[in-house]
């Protein structure tokens, strides 16, 4: 098959998680013999076309701009649908799989000048992320009603976004296909030295780490991971939180971090590389992912294939991804209190935080590898041309 | 008292970091697309002090990055403040 996918991020140009998700994809269906071709925007450094593990990446420049978010969007549409032309006639796509509204103009053009079928994977809502409070936000909400209603199929990544998705935009159940994400679970398999990583994040030989690592926005919920901090360290002096990731609400949650009396023990990391994320996700006692909205949750799939017990909180996706009491520790989210007895739990049972880890390992293995979600991405494609 | 630190107010993107994302959307993301201060005023509609108080900033935080064309100052997004930008539209 001849692909195309669609996607304004894509390494090294990351958002959230769709860019990781679209280079994880892409290489998969590439290994599997398929003509890829990503199309996405431009980042400095990056050349406008390259060949990546097997498949092809072409990147558009946005020519022409606008201070305004949603115009700024319809700008770089444009400018995608100059980009598709080219890599179509490279490529003579079979089908174009979008991902999330910000390039649907561009993918449902693509689908009706050449009349080829369009995929669209749902990776949230914006009714999910900020329940429609502006007139942007129902603009987005249009935008993405508009992509699941012409899109052959909708896939999303867990039946809690399958409900969002049927329930919010009235999309038929039997259009929608379930995919999980998906992770490298390779990637994991390699030798850390714990005490150096620890050192450098300030954690000391005997004191306990707890890690978060994602987008420092509402939807997250670290503002009740650091009201938790409190009491865990009431029980576990030796705890300490390091906060991987940026974001708008960055200067918030320090202020926050201050006001507990606890800012000593909170390491606001920022940024840090692909590397020393990983060596500290295998390093670290507890993982936690404490979000109040929640698609997926791919943070708490990385902590699961590091070998690291996780606790997240019983919503959306997440409650498909940990298996409560199996495969990590469901807590109620905005919850400090309930974020705090997770941990608890885990800290003060090594037999019970062992347990977790391997039926964790076992889950990741089965469930979660590109390998799979190639496969059923792959049968999509097939339903979606065998019914033109 | 309580035991948990207060709930502060909603918290809200900086003022300095809304004009970053201005700045990025409009194509200031180059050497060569950097525009001058009165270029910035006009695509932001903002008054030229106001954003020297935000240039002043973000160049601090290494999120704008000042260039001298033809003895006139200009300003582009850095690579840094492009991430930044990603960082506040997700």
């Amino acid at each position: 098959m001849k692909i195309c996918l669609l996607s304004w991020e894509f390494p090294p140009r990351i958002v959230g998680g769709i860019a990781r998700h679209v280079y994880g994809l892409a290489k998969a269906l590439a290994k599997h013999g398929h003509d890829v071709g990503v199309v996405t925007l431009d980042f400095p450094g990056t050349p406008s076309y390259e060949e990546v593990e097997g498949f092809k990446v072409y990147r558009s420049k946005t020519e022409v701009g606008h201070p305004n978010f949603l115009t700024w969007a319809f700008l770089f549409n444009h400018f995608l649908e100059k980009e598709l032309a080219t890599a179509n006639k490279d490529s003579n796509f079979d089908l174009i799989h979008i991902h999330d509204w910000l390039v649907a103009p561009a993918g449902i053009g693509f689908k009706q000048f050449l009349n080829k079928p369009l995929v669209c994977t749902m990776h949230s809502t914006e009714f999910g992320r900020s329940s429609l409070n502006n007139p942007d936000s129902y603009m987005i909400d249009g935008m993405e009603w508009w992509a699941c209603f012409e899109a052959t199929r909708v896939v999303v990544t867990t039946n809690s976004m399958k409900g969002e998705i049927c329930g919010h935009f009235h999309v038929p159940g039997d259009k929608v296909d379930v995919i999980p994400n998906a992770i490298e679970v390779e990637k994991f398999n390699v030798e850390v030295d714990y005490r150096a990583i620890r050192g450098r994040f300030g954690i000391g030989d005997h004191e306990k780490l707890v890690l978060f690592v994602g987008r420092l926005v509402p939807q997250k919920g670290i503002e009740y991971l650091i009201r938790a901090m409190p009491r865990i360290s009431w029980r576990f002096p030796e705890v300490k939180l390091v906060i991987v990731g940026e974001g708008w609400m960055r200067s918030h949650l320090e202020w926050l971090a201050n006001q507990s009396g606890q800012s000593w023990r909170i390491n606001f990391a920022g940024f840090i590389s692909d590397k020393d994320l990983l060596a500290l996700a295998k390093s670290a006692d507890v993982m936690v992912v404490p979000s109040v909205y929640e698609p997926f949750g791919i943070v708490a799939l990385e902590g699961m294939a590091a070998g690291t017990p996780v606790v997240a909180s019983q919503v959306g996706g997440l409650a498909e991804v940990v298996e409560h009491d199996k495969t990590g520790v469901y807590v109620y989210p905005r919850s400090p209190d309930s974020i705090a007895w997770g941990i608890e739990r885990i800290l003060s049972d090594s037999g019970y935080r062992d347990w977790l880890i391997k039926n964790a390992h076992e889950a990741v293995n089965k469930r979660f590898s590109w390998e799979i979600v190639a496969n059923q991405t792959i049968e999509v494609y097939k339903r979606v041309l065998g019914e033109r | 008292m309580s035991k948990y630190p207060p709930v502060s107010p909603r918290p809200e993107l900086p003022e300095e970091f809304r004009f970053l994302c201005m700045l990025h959307n409009v194509g200031a993301i180059n050497a060569e697309r950097a525009l001058t201060l009165e270029e910035i005023a006009r695509w932001t509609d903002k008054k030229p002090s106001t954003l020297q108080e935000y240039l002043q900033k973000l160049k601090e935080l290494g999120y704008v990055q000042p260039v001298t064309e033809g003895g006139t100052n200009k300003y582009h997004v850095s690579v840094m403040g492009i991430r930044k930008v990603l960082t506040l539209y997700s």
